[in-house]
Order: structure tokens, then sequence, then C-alpha cells
């Protein structure tokens, strides 16, 4: 088949379209002479392009990229929630701290450290380090450890 | 009926119906079509009074067709990109669902496949082969060189060859 030669019409409109179309367009200076005041009317001075265009028309082709920039105002606010949310510093840093340092020097779990206990008997997350200091954990080992972990 | 409103009568009568298949080449639906064809007239009837005859009537309706069309599919593509879908994938779903589309597959698959070539190419193509318009035309119309616009039809051509397979389509040069 040799399709240059059918350049056939294979679109096609509704009965008697092409009669409306023009008594339609034909109606393009009337309604221009009448156009309505307040707030379809024209305002401040725009090109010959945009004079005549009705104001809802303008706002249907101003939409797709009113979406686009509230997609990326809400991007950037739910980015925002996320990072501050995740980001929170815990209840209580200090004894957070110390369980790690806990879990990190005595894996086997020879030593059984509880917070509520800790907190309980008055011990600050200092006396805990200091304890471990006292029980011959390097200082540099400490320092290591509070590195690693972010604190 | 003053002196700017009879011209632009004149127009219609003579224009409406080409712009109307020009205008459908491109948005593949008759919706947008009619709406679109509605939105070229009333630029032509504000512009009107900045035609300065110099240009062909049937020029300048052209050219304020093709800008109008191509900004058309500029705002389509940013749609299409909002509904996380590409402009082909769109003109394609709209040839496959366009009730007044009467061709067969053949004529479905040339569709696609100008619907898929880049913007400037794909309006070189429907100048040429659909509308028929000389190249000296096309160039007032589209503001670019005879041969730039040879060039570019002949690479649209190609384009179109290789979606379809050779034995199917045989352009005009």
């Amino acid at each position: 088949m040799i399709l240059s030669m059918s350049k056939r019409n294979d679109i096609s409109t509704p009965e008697n379209y092409f009669e409306n179309l023009q008594q339609r367009l034909s109606e393009i200076p009337a309604r221009k002479k009448g156009a309505p005041s307040g707030a379809f009317a024209r305002t401040g001075s725009r090109s010959d392009a945009e004079e005549g265009v009705p104001f809802f028309r303008n706002i249907r082709r101003l939409a797709p990229y009113a979406a686009i920039a509230a997609s990326f105002l809400v991007a950037v606010m739910l980015g925002n929630t996320i990072l501050h949310t995740t980001a929170a510093p815990a209840e209580d840093d200090s004894w957070t701290y110390v369980s790690y340092l806990a879990d990190a020097l005595d894996p086997d779990g020879a030593v059984y450290f509880d917070d509520a206990f800790a907190e309980e008997e008055g011990l600050s997350p200092e006396d805990i380090v200091n304890y471990l200091l006292a029980d011959g954990i390097s200082v540099e080992h400490l320092n290591y450890l509070s590195y690693e972990e972010g604190y | 009926m003053d002196g700017a409103e009879r011209l632009f009568n004149e127009i219609v009568k003579d224009y409406s119906e080409r712009v109307y298949w020009h205008v459908r080449r491109f948005v593949n639906n008759h919706e947008d079509a009619d709406d679109l064809v509605q939105e070229i007239f009333l630029k032509i009837w504000t512009a009107l009074p900045s035609f300065r005859g110099e240009a062909q009537l049937f020029t300048w309706v052209y050219r304020i067709a093709t800008n109008e069309t191509l900004n058309w599919l500029r705002r389509e593509k940013v749609r299409a990109t909002l509904h996380f879908t590409t402009i082909d994938t769109e003109m394609e779903r709209r040839i496959d669902s366009d009730p007044f589309f009467d061709g067969d597959a053949a004529d479905r698959a040339l569709s696609k496949a100008v619907a898929k070539l880049p913007e400037k190419q794909r309006q070189v193509f429907v100048l040429r082969y659909y509308d028929e318009l000389p190249y000296e035309q096309m160039s007032e119309v589209l503001g670019t060189s005879v041969g730039a616009l040879k060039a570019s039809y002949h690479i649209a051509q190609e384009k179109v060859r290789a979606a379809l397979g050779k034995d199917l389509f045989i352009g005009t040069d």
C-alpha cells in the first residue's frame, strides 16, 4: 500500500460541522464588541496577542504552570516536614548515648544496663561515662564511639 | 458591518476549514481541534488591525495558526508531564480513541508516526504532506529557508518511513 496516494479523508467531523463552525466564528467580532466588563475585562496593558482573550481562558493556560509550582511547593514542604520529623532530637539523647556505649562495650550483655534503673538510681550519663572510664575504657575509644554515632 | 468585520468574515469563509484540518493533524482529536480553531480565529480578529497587507493573507493566517498550534502542543506536553505520561503516549491514545478517525490500520500507523516527530519537523511534514503547501509558501509561513525546509522534510520522511516500514510509505519530495 502506498500511503502517499491515500491522503484520503482518514479523519472526519460531525455532520454540518463546518457550517456551524463558520457561524460561530463569524460571531467573534460581535462578541468582542460586547465583551463584559469587571472580572472579564482586560486589565492593565497587554500585547495584541493576549488582548481580548477571555479571563478564564488565560487562567486555563496558566493552570499547568501553576500546578507545577504547587507540586514543587508541596514536595518542598513535605521534604521539610519529613526532615524535621526524622532529624528531631530524641527525648533524652544522653541516655540513648549511654545505652549505645553500653551495648558497644558490652556486646554479650554481661553487664545488664537499664535506662530506667539508671534514672531511678539517680545516675547521670556523666556517672556512667566516668564509671566506664574508671573501668579501663580509654578516652580515645569513647571519643571514637561518640564520633561514630554522631553524638 | 465595518471593513474589519467584512475582512474577518472573508477569512472565516476562506480559511476556517483549511485551518481546522491543519490543526486537527496536530491535536488528533475533534473537540480540541474545534477549541483551538476558535482560539486561532479570536487571535486573528484581535491581530487584524496589525495586518499590514505586506504578507499574503493566507501566509499571515497560517502563521498565526501554526504558532498557536505549537503553543497548544507545548501546553499539552506540560499537562502530560503533570499526569505522569508523555505527549507521545497521549497522542497515541487520542488517535486510538478518536471517534472521527475513519482510516484503516495503515492510516492510524501513519498518524502515530507523524505524532512522534519533533514539533518543528512535524510542522514541516504536516504543511508539506497533508496541506500540500509549496516550499516557498512554507518558507513564508515558518520564516525558514527553502533549503532548510527541504532538509527538514526529508529527515521527517525518513523517520516516518522507519516507523512504518519502507514499503508502507512513499512520500512526496
